[in-house]
């Protein structure tokens, strides 16, 4: 072995210079970057398209209007609808702002016994979907709800409706409330003691000191998680869907979907219009959060903390309030589900029944009879993992281009990636049906799952982002730097280099996507055909059947596959599923 | 291996000139340090070679290839121009054993599975480390990682050797060792190449010159001894080595034989022989190495140099020998001596040859 390279040297003289095929990593990078805008402009430019005819977008002889809005407005009830959109967006905000500051306080910064398993209940919603969450409490607290005819017994009727507005923003509200535990758990001035401690130091009392410093310090993160919630309030559809609609309680999506879903004959300029007018709202909105959140911390996660401050001493005050905190995370997360799956395994659940002869298997094997229920169930794990994969790729790709390469347009790229947080749900449902059935050519892929896994992702790539990006910008650009100077193009570095380092970012990611796209409803109850149900449509055609034991079947099975994945990743990956 | 040339580089970040007409040549061979503080735009430089940023204007040419040409609009990708770059954090790929870090330039070269082999252990071998090719880098100690990286560069034979303050993640004592390691190694490999670094120490012991850069331009190119001993200017004095500064007034300007007498702020009064003659009335500053300045015996007079009284503002055992600190006429003033002094005033003695005389009046950091 020579000691020096002197030999190498010689040897080395043919050393030809890596020949990186020619515009390989310009190819790639136009070639994704076109792909997400025909993704993101796919649902928009559709509904935009029929807002502006006076006639349904595939029949002839359309004319540019402005008409619609006019007609829009002029529609009978249609301030209604808007007036109580407001009222429930704003109630669902409120309530779930104020369960979760406090919860956050609570469960985050105090010395209450149990304080750490609240907290993981109280973030339970957040992984089930919100139709199956309201199934939970229609089970407990609705008209013939277990609950409900418990207290009918005792008083003359319970004192709670479900079917009103404050109602539906009660369940709007606890399903949301862990968005504003997480975003004041993460909050950096939680974590650090020291300026609690210097309120305490000066003679404040934990009341005051809680009032005067934690309070005020939490309040950004607070104002940013609240008008995500307002967002999120306005772009609901299964709570107002299945109390909304019975009490004849319109908001605008139950409006979008009722004329246009829902409707026999409907009326496409309208749901167009009224489509663009929710996207117009939720565009402000969440330029709002931007601006909020400074782009500093556009990706939040929740770290572990490596210190915890000295929690603040309840005293007298410890029990009551553990007893507190156990009564509501009872009444609103842990007695909805267990009633929903205890519901599944009964023919019928009430307090007037012994629970020993209503126990059945009943409900599981009636949906082996028809095969629809089999059928979402499978096309729903399709969806997810090939989805899901899908999706991890994409949004990988993106990632890449935007934050570790010199794409020139990689600034807008990453807007336009991140422009999904603007569209709601039902738009983007509403969207990819106008685009599939205005481009032909697609009309193969409408009635299959594929158009729910072109939506799901375009809905979901931002959230993707969310997983990816911070572990990308933690990675030391050095390393494909290095694969650069050495001879590696844009490519072959990204491929050899970054994106193995990538992987427990991307496992997050397609745990996080597998989890959104399984419990998904929204978008896909405007796409889906004979055939390519998934199991949130169909939780919503057996519910408007009135198939109760059936809901309940399938939504168990929904809260058990959701509940092992969570569990499993948590475990295995210690991947964060939230943030 | 081929020489370097740098014409009349620039680079703006919006309005900061980081760089800005930086004019360099490096001979086939040559090991050229650029120094200076954070900021200077050494790393800036070094970027553009190696191709990581691109230049605003200017040139860039290694050997017969035009790395960058902003006339001409050429800019080679960093994967075209066949440097060898190693980086301050080494960045060696975590992913991926020792062996694989460093057949990776080779894979990508086409280069075959026998001959890569074999170079790659060649290579580790010149290094030291063909014990630990089977090591994950995060499994290697910082001196270690820094071996690798620069296997890793030098298995491909780089046109240009770049070093971007390899040795600033060490401890003091590790950094001693890698400095004469990698002082042996380029003397055996004859490469082309061009070191960044902050530390004079460093620059001063491996370079057959020095690049002395301040806020984006070069302030003096010259050997090591030349920048130690004749610095250009003030900056270089202060930036190389330990200097004491004292500023003054000329009260007679320079005679025949090159004396000139200084006086300081308090009036008392300091001849220094120099090339640079100022006039009468000039404003000056001139330098001295702390090893230059001695203290004066009781009853000297002052041959061959002035000496001038001087008051102890500090003094402290710094192991073997005591670090005195001084005020002479309002400056600082720093020398060691071999033993301790319990008087408040002292007579310095300076040499009237050695020191350096700026004609420029600058401002005095106390130390």
């Amino acid at each position: 072995m020579s000691p020096d390279l002197g030999g190498a040297r010689t040897a080395a003289i043919a050393d030809a210079l890596p020949t990186p095929l020619p515009g390989r990593d310009t190819a790639v990078q136009y070639g994704m970057a076109l792909l997400t805008v025909v993704l993101v402009a796919a649902p928009l430019i559709p509904v935009l398209y029929q807002s502006l005819l006076d006639r349904a977008l595939y029949d002839a002889g359309q004319q540019f209007t402005l008409g619609n809005f006019g007609r829009l407005f002029r529609t009978d009830g249609f301030g209604v609808v808007v007036w109580n959109t407001i009222v429930f967006a704003t109630l669902t905000t409120v309530i779930s702002q104020t369960l979760g500051t406090l919860a956050a306080v609570l469960f985050g910064r105090t010395d209450m016994p149990a304080a750490r398993l609240f907290g993981e209940l109280f973030l339970w919603p957040i992984y089930l979907s919100a139709l199956v969450l309201s199934f939970g409490w229609y089970s407990i607290y609705g008209p013939a709800g277990y609950l409900t005819l418990l207290m009918q017994d005792i008083f003359d009727g319970a004192p709670w409706n479900l079917y009103t507005l404050p109602g539906m923003a009660m369940i709007a509200g606890v399903s949301q409330a862990p968005v504003a535990y997480i975003y004041c758990m993460s909050s950096a001035t939680i974590t650090d003691p020291s300026l609690e401690e210097a309120a305490r130091v000066a003679g404040a009392g934990t009341l005051r000191t809680l009032w005067r410093i934690t309070l005020p310090l939490l309040l950004p993160a607070i104002t940013y998680s609240a008008v995500l919630n307002f967002t999120v309030g306005l772009e609901l559809l299964a709570i107002p869907l299945v109390f909304g609609d019975p009490a004849g309680i319109t908001v605008l999506t139950t409006f979008l979907y009722n004329n246009g879903v829902a409707s026999a004959r409907p009326d496409h300029g309208l749901v167009a219009t009224a489509a663009v007018l929710m996207l117009l709202v939720v565009c402000v909105l969440v330029w709002m959060q931007g601006r909020l959140l400074g782009n500093t911390r556009r990706f939040v996660t929740l770290g572990g903390k490596a210190t915890r401050p000295r929690p603040f001493r309840l005293n007298r005050l410890r029990w009551p309030l553990c007893l507190l905190s156990a009564i509501y995370i009872l009444a609103t997360v842990v007695a909805p589900i267990g009633v929903l799956v205890l519901r599944s395994f009964t023919s019928l659940l009430s307090p007037m029944a012994p629970l020993a002869e209503v126990l059945t298997l009943g409900n599981f094997t009636s949906m082996l009879e028809y095969p629809v229920y089999l059928r979402s169930i499978w096309n729903s794990f399709v969806v997810s993992a090939v989805g899901g994969v899908l999706a991890t790729a994409m949004i990988a790709l993106i990632a890449i281009i935007v934050l570790r390469s010199d794409f020139r347009w990689r600034g807008p790229l990453h807007y336009v990636a991140l422009f999904p947080r603007a569209v709601p749900g039902v738009v983007a449902g509403i969207g990819f049906f106008y685009a599939f059935a205005l481009v032909p050519g697609l009309g193969s892929l409408r009635n299959t799952i594929w158009i729910l896994i072109i939506a799901f992702t375009m809905h979901y790539i931002p959230v993707g982002l969310g997983a990816v990006a911070p572990m990308l910008m933690q990675m030391s650009p050095d390393l494909d730097r290095a694969a650069r100077v050495q001879g590696a193009d844009w490519w072959t570095a990204s491929r050899r280099i970054v994106l193995p380092l990538m992987r427990p970012a991307l496992v997050a990611c397609f745990v996080i996507l597998f989890i959104t796209f399984f419990k998904e409803y929204t978008t896909a109850i405007f796409l889906f055909a004979p055939g390519s149900e998934v199991i949130g449509t169909t939780l919503l055609q057996a519910w408007t059947q009135g198939e109760v034991g059936l809901v309940s079947a399938l939504a168990t099975i929904q809260v058990l596959v959701i509940g092992t994945c969570v569990t499993a990743a948590r475990a295995i990956f210690g991947v964060k599923l939230y943030g | 291996m081929a020489e370097l040339l740098i014409e009349n580089l620039h680079k703006q970040f919006g309005p900061v000139h980081a760089v800005e007409d930086v004019n360099i040549r490096v001979a086939d061979g040559e090991f050229v340090t650029l120094l200076g503080p954070s900021g200077c735009g050494k790393s800036t430089t070094l970027g553009a070679i190696a191709g990581l940023d691109q230049p605003t204007s200017g040139r860039i040419r290694v050997g017969n290839k035009t790395y960058f040409d902003g006339d001409k609009g050429i800019f080679l990708p960093p994967e075209a121009r066949n440097c060898g770059l190693v980086f301050q954090s080494y960045a060696l790929w975590p992913h991926m054993t020792v062996y694989d870090n460093v057949v990776f330039p080779l894979t990508l070269r086409k280069v075959s599975a026998a001959d890569r082999k074999r170079r790659v252990e060649e290579c580790l071998a010149l290094v030291e480390m063909e014990r630990f090719q089977d090591r994950y880098p995060h499994e290697l100690s910082g001196g270690q990682q820094q071996r690798v990286a620069l296997a890793r560069t030098l298995v491909y034979q780089p046109e240009i050797l770049l070093l971007d303050e390899p040795l600033s993640n060490l401890d003091a004592k590790l950094r001693d060792r890698a400095r004469t390691w990698l002082a042996e190694l380029r003397t055996r490999l004859g490469l082309t190449t061009i070191y960044v670094t902050h530390d004079q120490v460093e620059a001063l012991a491996l370079s057959d010159r020095i690049v002395v850069m301040n806020g984006g331009r070069i302030t003096q190119i010259g050997t090591p001894q030349d920048i130690y001993e004749q610095p250009a200017d003030s900056f270089v004095a202060d930036f190389i080595g330990t200097t004491n500064f004292l500023a003054g007034k000329v009260v007679e300007a320079s005679s025949a034989n090159g004396q000139t007498l200084v006086s300081l702020a308090d009036g008392q009064r300091v001849t220094i022989q120099s090339e640079r003659r100022p006039a009468a009335g000039d404003k000056v500053t001139f330098a001295y190495r702390p090893e230059q300045m001695r203290l004066a015996t009781d009853n000297e007079t002052g041959t061959d140099g002035s000496i001038v009284n001087a008051t102890v503002v500090s003094h402290s055992y710094i192991g073997g020998r005591w670090q005195i600190g001084l005020d002479v006429g309002g400056n600082p003033i720093r020398i060691e001596t071999q033993q301790a002094t319990a008087s408040r005033q002292l007579r310095l003695w300076l040499p009237l040859a050695g020191g350096i005389l700026f004609s420029e009046q600058r401002h005095v950091q106390s130390h």
